[in-house]
């Protein structure tokens, strides 16, 4: 079933918001203007009473709750909006009422494809070989550390290859000790116990 | 070596750097050491990010970093370009690896200088070297790797002839091959919706579905459930019924496994395929796959817990008897802890599920009610981020709209009035839109029992009247004409178009203002 509705900004708030995302079903063009003029033309020159045909759409301007009614015998450019109290066709606004609550511009909204989490394509970088200590290799000696991972990694320069990684310190101290203990003692410095001026500065860097 | 500190040889004892100093200088000392020697290996480090050599004698500290000049990535390629263009298998493969580790590097692999150094066409014929297995790996692997760059890059592979290759080495009998196959496929179909036909229609699916064996090793399943799931993405348009049936069954049986990773990806593949019109949610409710979907909501991981919940959240979205089979599976039991995730993204697409339930006829909003779900909705619409009150509030705007008048008394006495008035400053002129809905809904029952003033009351004494008629100052049309219309309709003096029916039922005075609440029901 489709629903037209009225989103001009002369329409107060309606029952039935827009959908947040684009769905498969299209929505109907902006809201047709009520032909008023001609309908009541109509009603001077016949005076029949109209017969609805079906309940459209539901609106509330200026306090008063309004109905877009489809009138029987006549196309859906003659559709009006009527005022609830002018009207007398409870089963079909019930009926319209249940179904509104159940097409997809009524209640239903579907997702915002707002990134959908999973990437699309993955680039393989793990190295298929083995890694550190399992390489089988000599060290030949560590050339860095890092603990961004969480935990102490030297990078290690093995004998024999020119592809360095890394291992857990824990690994090495137990595998190698001189070689981290000359990583260590190339890396020491020393310093005169420093003054109250000269840690002022030094906090500065 | 004898580094015993309490050595009684004198020569040592004598040249010890630390005799003779006080123990709270030493450890003073060992501190500013400490701090000297973090701040050292913290330029160092950044130095390393940066790619600038720290001491500038180093050996080269792997292939890598040396190549990150582009001079040098020149000089390497060309080098495997010679060797991969020569006749001699070692050499050929030398060359395939040596690109291999180019692409597969942390930064920047140079997919485009090996794609103009027309390396391509190399590497799709040495995917049908069945004689040399080494060869079509590490010739797969980087052509896996260039097709997981942009659109364009993934464009040469396929223009390149690369697809039938792959789905040839589907059937490897070398699973590494099989695998990298499987995952450059998946690349591929990722890319969007043109390329995943044209692998539908090269047949990649049962090529790939034949691989699905139950003594398959859990990394390769990961890697077919990925690539399947990605063969289900996309829309403009979806994915055509015939291939969505062929893999729905393997697809479930992914979503019994015990890997997280394998659920986490199955269940995308079901979000994806239910993110769509009704008739595409039919089909995956059909499998019967509503219960496990359910249970997968109960997962610790958030990995699993987010597509599963975004399927149950699709699948609410369609119609009330899908709606209905979903909560027949057990779905409102664990909405309700999902709402109070620690995770808001979690809050938010539970609160989204609410609120396409509570867009459903009154019956299956007296399941939102019978089934506690009111309560953990209104803590969200108090203490949720933005984003999960918003959704909150279609929930509330959707219940009132269809449901009884007993079914929105119920809601205001949990409090959901009261929140969404505090709502009404939100800057989000639709959330505000929505709210004044719901509000008119609310009004609109009162009307039916007769109890109009009563809510007047209680609407004013929360402070709602005020946020109202500050709204009929907004900027924005639709606002505050509706702002207006509440005013006039139920606040003005004139109180001209209230047409008060007296159904009366047999609780007098549902609405009413919290002091008056010894006396009256609400």
């Amino acid at each position: 079933m489709s629903q037209t509705s009225e989103p001009s900004a002369d329409a107060a708030v309606t029952e039935a918001p827009a959908p947040v995302s684009q769905s498969e079903t299209k929505q109907s063009p902006a809201g047709k203007k009520q032909n008023k003029k001609k309908v009541e033309e109509v009603v001077e020159e016949e005076e029949e009473e109209y017969v609805v045909e079906k309940v459209l759409d539901r609106r509330v301007v200026k306090g008063r709750v309004e109905y877009l009614l489809k009138w029987k015998g006549f196309t859906d450019v003659d559709n009006t909006w009527e005022p609830e109290e002018n009207l007398d066709c409870p089963d079909l606004i019930a009926e319209f009422l249940q179904s509104q609550k159940t097409a997809e511009s009524g209640g239903k909204r579907r997702a915002e494809s707002d990134g959908d989490g999973k990437e699309t394509k993955k680039r393989k970088d793990e190295p298929e070989k083995l890694r550190g200590f399992a390489r089988g290799l000599d060290p030949e000696r560590i050339i860095g550390a890092t603990d961004s991972s969480g935990e102490l990694m030297f990078l290690m320069k093995w004998k024999n290859s020119d592809e360095a990684d890394l291992v857990p310190a824990k690994e090495a101290n137990v595998k190698c000790p001189q070689v981290v203990i000359s990583f260590y003692e190339e890396r020491l410095t020393w310093h005169s116990y420093p003054t109250e001026e000269e840690e002022k500065k030094d906090d500065k860097n | 070596v004898n580094n015993n500190k309490n050595s009684n040889d004198n020569i040592t004892y004598r040249s010890f750097k630390n005799k003779g100093k006080e123990p709270t200088k030493m450890r003073d000392r060992r501190i500013a050491e400490c701090v000297e020697l973090r701040k050292a290996h913290k330029v160092e480090s950044i130095m390393k990010r940066r790619n600038i050599s720290s001491v500038g004698d180093e050996e080269p500290l792997s292939p890598e970093d040396n190549t990150d000049n582009k001079q040098v990535i020149s000089e390497t390629i060309q080098e495997i370009v010679a060797n991969v263009n020569g006749e001699c298998p070692e050499k050929q493969r030398q060359g395939c690896q040596a690109a291999r580790k180019l692409l597969s590097r942390e930064r920047n692999p140079p997919l485009k200088e090996i794609i103009e150094a027309g390396l391509l066409t190399r590497f799709v014929e040495f995917l049908g070297r069945n004689d040399d297995p080494t060869l079509q790996f590490e010739a797969a692997w980087s052509l896996t790797n260039v097709a997981s760059g942009t659109s364009w890059h993934t464009q040469q592979v396929v223009e390149h002839g690369a697809v039938p290759a792959f789905i040839a080495l589907l059937a490897s009998p070398m699973l590494n091959i099989s695998e990298q196959a499987v995952w450059a496929l998946g690349n591929i179909a990722g890319d969007g919706p043109s390329y995943r036909d044209g692998l539908i229609d090269c047949g990649v699916i049962p090529a790939l579905l034949a691989r699905l064996t139950p003594d398959a090793p859990v990394g390769y399943l990961r890697n077919l459930t990925w690539t399947l799931s990605n063969l289900c993405r996309n829309k403009n348009p979806f994915p055509r019924f015939s291939a969505v049936q062929q893999m729905l069954p393997s697809i479930i049986q992914l979503l019994h496994h015990s890997d997280k990773s394998i659920l986490s990806d199955a269940c995308w593949a079901i979000s994806y395929l239910t993110d769509g019109p009704n008739e595409r949610i039919d089909v995956v409710i059909k499998t019967g796959i509503l219960p496990r979907l359910v249970e997968l909501l109960g997962f610790e991981e958030l990995t699993v817990v987010t597509p599963a919940l975004r399927s149950i959240g699709n699948i609410v979205s369609g119609s009330d008897l899908q709606t209905q089979a979903a909560i027949d599976a057990g779905v409102l039991s664990a909405l309700p802890q999902l709402m109070r995730h620690p995770k808001s993204s979690v809050q938010k697409e539970a609160a989204w599920a609410v609120s396409n339930i509570a867009a459903g006829p009154c019956q299956q909003i007296q399941q939102l009610i019978t089934c506690g779900l009111l309560a953990p909705l209104v803590d969200l619409l108090r203490n949720g981020d933005f984003k999960t009150q918003r959704e909150a509030v279609w929930a509330v705007t959707n219940y009132t709209s269809g449901g009884t008048v007993d079914q929105v008394v119920h809601l205001v006495k949990c409090g959901a009035l009261e929140a969404i008035l505090n709502l009404l400053q939100a800057k989000d002129t639709k959330t505000v839109l929505v709210i004044l809905d719901a509000i008119n809904n609310i009004f609109l029952a009162a009307e039916k029992l007769g109890e109009v003033d009563k809510l007047c009351l209680l609407v004013e004494e929360v402070g709602g009247l005020d946020r109202i008629e500050f709204l009929q100052n907004h900027e924005n049309n639709a606002v505050y004409r509706a702002a207006q219309a509440l005013i006039e309709k139920y606040f003005s003096e004139d109180g001209d178009d209230q047409c008060l029916t007296t159904e009366a039922t047999d609780s007098n005075f549902v609405f009413g203002p919290s002091d008056l609440q010894k006396r009256f029901v609400f």
